[in-house]
């Protein structure tokens, strides 16, 4: 991403239109330095003109001149500095999240100093659009505090660059902030102000970047029932399917979130590459997670957001158990977990799930495991706060 | 973010900001030295306890808590007290800032404190500067702006280093951590492998751009005057500094010539005019007693030098028949009577004035005693040294006779003298007879036959009046003697006479092209009324007995005999610069160097057509012109040359070498690869050195610690050659 990203106008033409319109966010305010400068530039003008004397208008000169350096210094400093937003999930509500601002310098002669970065985070919102309302009849400062609280982030924050980026460098800048609530994330870099050379102009310039990120709902602490575990299947006990028990049935390659356990050095050595053991789990244990968000089973928010909380905390625990075959929302058909990605593609879908009226008509693709007499894992609420996890109608695990 | 080890560290930039600061305020106290305000003490008490807290920052946290306390109140109570005891606001408002000044240096400062540190240097200087008008001020405003400048830099850099917080005022009583072990020459070490030459051409560019904006915005800012209604001059009282007043006494004139610094730059519109040894008229003195002349109450009043007139021009009633015009610029404490050459056309000062002005006497006084340079323009001054024509004396002296407007008379001098006087008038034969000139010249002659020039005069000793002694005496005296002899040796014949002093002669600066007149050249002479041309014949008893000069010559052939080539010249030629190109500039002047832009703009334009044209015509020769391989080499060759052109500036793929280096390389990575060479051991020194030396700064040990283990290591290397210890 380019800093101020240019519009296709020659350069002049450039310039004086953003004199005319100044780009969003991008503005230039006098510190108190400055205000005393261009006072003192004030007085010393009043002084000149009264008196005549050119030792007067040679220090307003120099007291302007200071003023044009420091806009084109300020100027300079900017010029060339590209930033990227580089935001690595998993970001999990209630758990504190860094944002990475990369930097660089293409400047080949000049370093670059004193940048802050303005970050501010705020959840997408959920669901469907809110249905436009009219103004006519609200009063304008109701207008306009709707407006300002629908601009209200729920994180904000300032990074200050310690040091000087030298010309051709690069830096890394971290964000940290905690997602309260498990959502859509949207991550902004409001802006990048510096109050260098001198101080007396607090310059600011948009920056215009913006990420999404899914927040997984925050991990909840469950009691996992005594001698309460899924059922086997009958018949033959053993499946082959990925896992960490079992003969090694093959390699793969190494993706983010696998163990290092995992690692075959050997044949990572030999193919240049990392490369991960898949082994025949000896559990038929394994279950089929499947989270119904009926809306009419779930009528308390809180319960719901519970619901999804425990449902992420034990996707988790059975994957790293070995015991998660598959998952599923609503009546979508079941998706396999075979590695960690696919438990992180669960974890994003929860993210975003949001109670559903109930579906019409025959059951979805969801009961097929039952069908099939797989293990199954469903959630029901208990009282007015629980919820409970069931194994084929076995009570399980519960809050 | 990478932080290699030559970033200088929160504690450095402290330190320097600290260091920053301290030359700002010695800077700013230095401007009072050139102010005659009466702030030297203060000045130099400020100076040491600036001083004092940059060689020892740790000082300043061993004051009390209670002089803290109590700063503020003494400060503002003396402030109070001094205007209440002097009535001069000025003068104490530069105290109050030195004050200020002292307090500041001797106390740790947060970032507003460094701002108020900036505000009273900037005014301490253009004070210093508008009172003054020394070309000091320009050198000292770059350097107070190139400092300050660097100060907030500092300030903004520490702030972004501190995380954004403004750098903390450290805890009274508690000495900083960047204060407590100072090593200066440490921090200069630090500073040069913190910046690097890129940065240092950078930062030289900036401040030349500076200047340079500064200088395009001086010239441009539009001019128009409001009103004279501001005189930072009127609110402190001068005193004068140089003997050039309404009375002198024998020996003023000469104490003057021990100094030679400049008294006055005088340009002149045709240097073909210049004259070899122009007098310049200040004070015109009738009145004699006891071995002194001054003027007379009679001659103040009867000439109208009492009245005080107001205005930037001054127009005789009757203008002088025209000569070159004359622009003068008379340094501060030489005297508020201002050098001419005798009648003239109009005079300009730069700003409205308040003066007494006598056209009869052609002598103009400032009211007030200028204590900064003052510049004024006289135009039609011919330097010909022609008689000054008197109407209000010659009616006068045709009613009166010798009690006439001015006081010709030989009231002073006792009956006794008057004798001698008589006896000596005598010898020289009958003014009646001779004529004012003719009579003049015999007594001028008689003067030079029984007495020499001498800057140490002699007086015989005896009763009566000293300077009737020493004329009729043989002993050596100054111009005053002779002056004053002349003029009583005319009175006592009959003939009105007065003593005038002002300058003579001076040197031609071949720099800047002007006369330039010293306190040196300070010279007393007589003006005697001749009744027939009505009018003062000027006649100077030493004549050209001092240096030899032939008063008649003019223009070049003048000129080359009064050339001036030395440093002094040299450097004086840059205040001339000054008073002309800056202190001088004008709304006129601005129209005119905008004309001369306008002009050289279209010269260059008509310049660089004309060389396009001419080129373009000679492609087209040469393209017409038969083809063989040379010439197709030759414009692969040019064509080859354009595309490297091209391809260095336009695509801007270039790096220019780091000084003294290889291109681009670290220093400290070059010095890790120079001890890499030199030591072989121990391992562990020579993986710290190949991770300087290659790796990524961010994982460096400190440098530092490495360089001084690996000096150790290569001091403890048996030399080459040597023989080993276990060898026998």
């Amino acid at each position: 991403m380019k800093a101020g990203a240019t519009a296709r106008r020659p350069f002049w033409r450039r310039v004086l239109w953003n004199l005319v319109w100044p780009r969003r966010r991008e503005r230039t305010q006098p510190t108190v330095s400055g205000l005393v400068l261009m006072g003192l530039a004030f007085g010393i003008g009043t002084a000149a003109y009264n008196s005549a004397s050119n030792i007067l208008f040679i220090a307003l000169a120099l007291l302007l001149s200071c003023l044009i350096l420091s806009g084109v210094l300020a100027w300079l400093n900017l010029r060339g500095v590209d930033w990227a937003l580089e935001i690595s999930p998993p970001l999990r509500a209630g758990q504190e999240a860094g944002v990475g601002l990369r930097l660089d310098n293409r400047k080949a002669f000049l370093p670059t100093y004193a940048l802050w970065f303005d970050f501010a985070a705020r959840p997408v919102p959920l669901g469907e659009p809110p249905r436009p309302e009219s103004t006519l009849t609200a009063k304008g400062i109701d207008v306009w505090a709707a407006l300002r609280r629908s601009e209200e982030p729920e994180a904000s924050g300032t990074v200050h660059m310690r040091s000087r980026l030298e010309p051709g460098g690069h830096a890394m800048l971290e964000w940290a902030f905690t997602p309260a609530r498990r959502g859509l994330m949207r991550v902004d870099l409001v802006g990048v102000g510096s109050l260098f050379p001198f101080g007396f102009l607090r310059k600011f310039a948009g920056a215009g970047l913006r990420r999404e990120v899914p927040v997984w709902p925050a991990p909840v602490e469950y009691r996992r029932l005594a001698g309460a575990s899924p059922r086997r299947a009958e018949g033959d006990l053993r499946r082959a399917r990925a896992g960490h028990e079992g003969e090694m049935i093959a390699l793969r390659q190494y993706e983010p979130g696998d163990s290092h356990r995992l690692i075959h050095w050997k044949a990572s050595a030999r193919s240049r590459e990392l490369l991960i053991r898949q082994f025949s789990a000896h559990n038929s244990e394994a279950c089929t997670m499947v989270l119904s968000p009926d809306a009419e089973v779930w009528t308390r928010p809180e319960q719901f957001e519970l619901l999804v909380s425990f449902a992420a905390t034990l996707a988790q625990d059975l994957f790293r158990a070995g015991r998660l075959k598959a998952t599923a929302i609503g009546g979508a058909r079941p998706l396999p977990v075979r590695r960690a990605a696919d438990v992180d593609s669960f974890l994003d879908r929860l993210a975003v799930v949001m109670p559903q009226p109930p579906a019409d008509g025959p059951a979805g693709e969801a009961d097929r495991p039952a069908r099939a007499g797989q293990n199954v894992l469903t959630f029901e609420p208990e009282g007015a706060r629980g919820v409970g996890a069931y194994a084929n109608g076995h009570r399980i695990a519960a809050t | 973010m990478d932080t290699g080890s030559q970033r200088l560290s929160l504690d450095e930039l402290s330190l320097l900001r600290w260091l920053l600061g301290g030359v700002l305020m010695l800077l700013s106290i230095s401007a009072v030295f050139y102010m005659d305000v009466g702030g030297g003490v203060m000045a130099a008490l400020a100076a040491a306890g600036v001083i004092a807290a940059l060689v020892r920052p740790d000082w300043p946290a061993r004051v009390p808590a209670l002089v803290h306390r109590l700063a503020f109140p003494a400060i503002v109570a003396f402030f109070i007290g001094d205007i209440w005891v002097t009535g001069q606001p000025l003068p104490a408002i530069v105290r109050l800032d030195l004050l200020l000044i002292l307090y500041r240096g001797a106390s740790y400062r947060a970032r507003r404190d460094d701002l108020q540190v900036v505000v009273i240097g900037l005014f301490l200087i253009v004070v210093s500067g508008v009172l003054t008008v020394s070309i000091l001020f320009a050198a000292q405003i770059m350097a107070f702006t190139a400092c300050a400048l660097a100060l907030l830099m500092v300030v903004t850099i520490a702030t972004a280093a501190e995380g954004g917080a403004a750098p903390k005022l450290a805890v009274r009583g508690v000495v900083p951590h960047w204060a407590a072990r100072v090593d200066w020459r440490g921090l200069m070490r630090r500073l040069a492998e913190a910046s690097d030459w890129r940065l240092i051409a950078s930062g030289a560019a900036l401040f030349l751009g500076v200047v340079a904006s500064s200088a395009l915005l001086f010239l441009a800012i539009p001019r128009f005057q409001l009103e004279n209604s501001l005189f930072l001059e009127r609110f402190v009282v001068r005193r004068a500094m140089s003997g050039f007043n309404d009375s002198i006494k024998f020996g003023d004139i000469t104490e003057i010539t021990d100094d030679d610094s400049v008294a006055f730059n005088a340009d002149i519109s045709d240097p073909g005019q210049a004259p070899a040894d122009p007098y310049w008229r200040m004070v015109v003195l009738d009145a004699y007693s006891n071995g002194g002349f001054r003027m007379s109450p009679r001659t103040r009043y009867g000439y109208g030098l009492v009245g005080q007139r107001t205005g930037a021009n001054i127009y005789p009633p009757p203008p002088a028949p025209g000569g070159p015009s004359w622009t003068i610029f008379m340094e501060s404490g030489v005297s508020r009577y201002l050098p001419l050459l005798g009648p003239f056309r109009v005079l300009r000062f730069r700003e409205a004035q308040n003066y007494h002005y006598s056209p009869d006497l052609e002598v103009i006084s400032l009211v007030e005693e200028p204590a900064s340079m003052t510049a004024y323009r006289v135009e039609g001054m011919p330097a010909d040294g022609a008689p000054i024509p008197d109407r209000a004396f010659a009616a006068s002296y045709a009613r009166h006779g010798r009690l006439a407007l001015m006081d010709t008379t030989l009231a002073g001098v006792s009956q006794g003298d008057r004798r001698v006087l008589a006896r000596i008038a005598a010898g020289i034969g009958d003014a009646r007879v001779l004529g004012a000139r003719a009579f003049a010249g015999k007594a001028i002659a008689a003067l030079r036959r029984d007495h020499q020039y001498s800057q140490e005069p002699r007086y015989p000793p005896g009763p009566g009046d000293p300077l009737v002694r020493w004329m009729d005496s043989r002993d050596q005296g100054h111009c005053e003697l002779f002056a004053g002899s002349l003029v009583l040796m005319a009175r006592a014949a009959g003939l009105p006479a007065r003593v005038v002093t002002g300058f003579r002669g001076g040197t031609w600066n071949a720099y800047s092209g002007n006369y330039m007149i010293r306190n040196s050249d300070a010279h007393a002479w007589t003006e005697i009324w001749d009744e027939h041309a009505q009018a003062w014949l000027r006649e100077d008893p030493l004549g050209s007995a001092v240096d030899g000069l032939a008063g008649s010559e003019k223009g070049d052939a003048a000129l080359a005999a009064l050339m001036d080539r030395s440093w002094s010249a040299r450097l004086a030629s840059l205040r001339v610069f000054w008073y002309r190109r800056i202190v001088n500039f004008d709304q006129q002047d601005q129209a005119q160097t905008l004309s001369a832009v306008k002009a050289a703009g279209d010269n260059s334009g008509r310049w660089l057509r004309s060389v396009l044209l001419e080129l373009g015509s000679r492609a087209r020769g040469w393209a017409t012109g038969p083809w063989n391989a040379g010439k197709i080499g030759r414009l692969l060759g040019a064509l080859a040359a354009a595309a490297v052109l091209f391809h260095v500036l336009a695509l801007g793929r270039w790096r220019l070498p780091a000084l003294g280096g290889r291109r681009g390389t670290d220093p400290v990575r070059r010095e890790a690869g120079r001890w890499l060479r030199r030591v072989e051991g121990p391992e562990a020194l020579v993986l710290d050195l190949q991770r300087i030396r290659y790796g990524p700064a961010p994982t460096w040990p400190r440098p530092a610690d490495v360089f001084r283990r690996a000096r150790r290591a290569a001091s403890s290397r048996p030399r080459r050659g040597a023989p080993s210890r276990n060898t026998s």
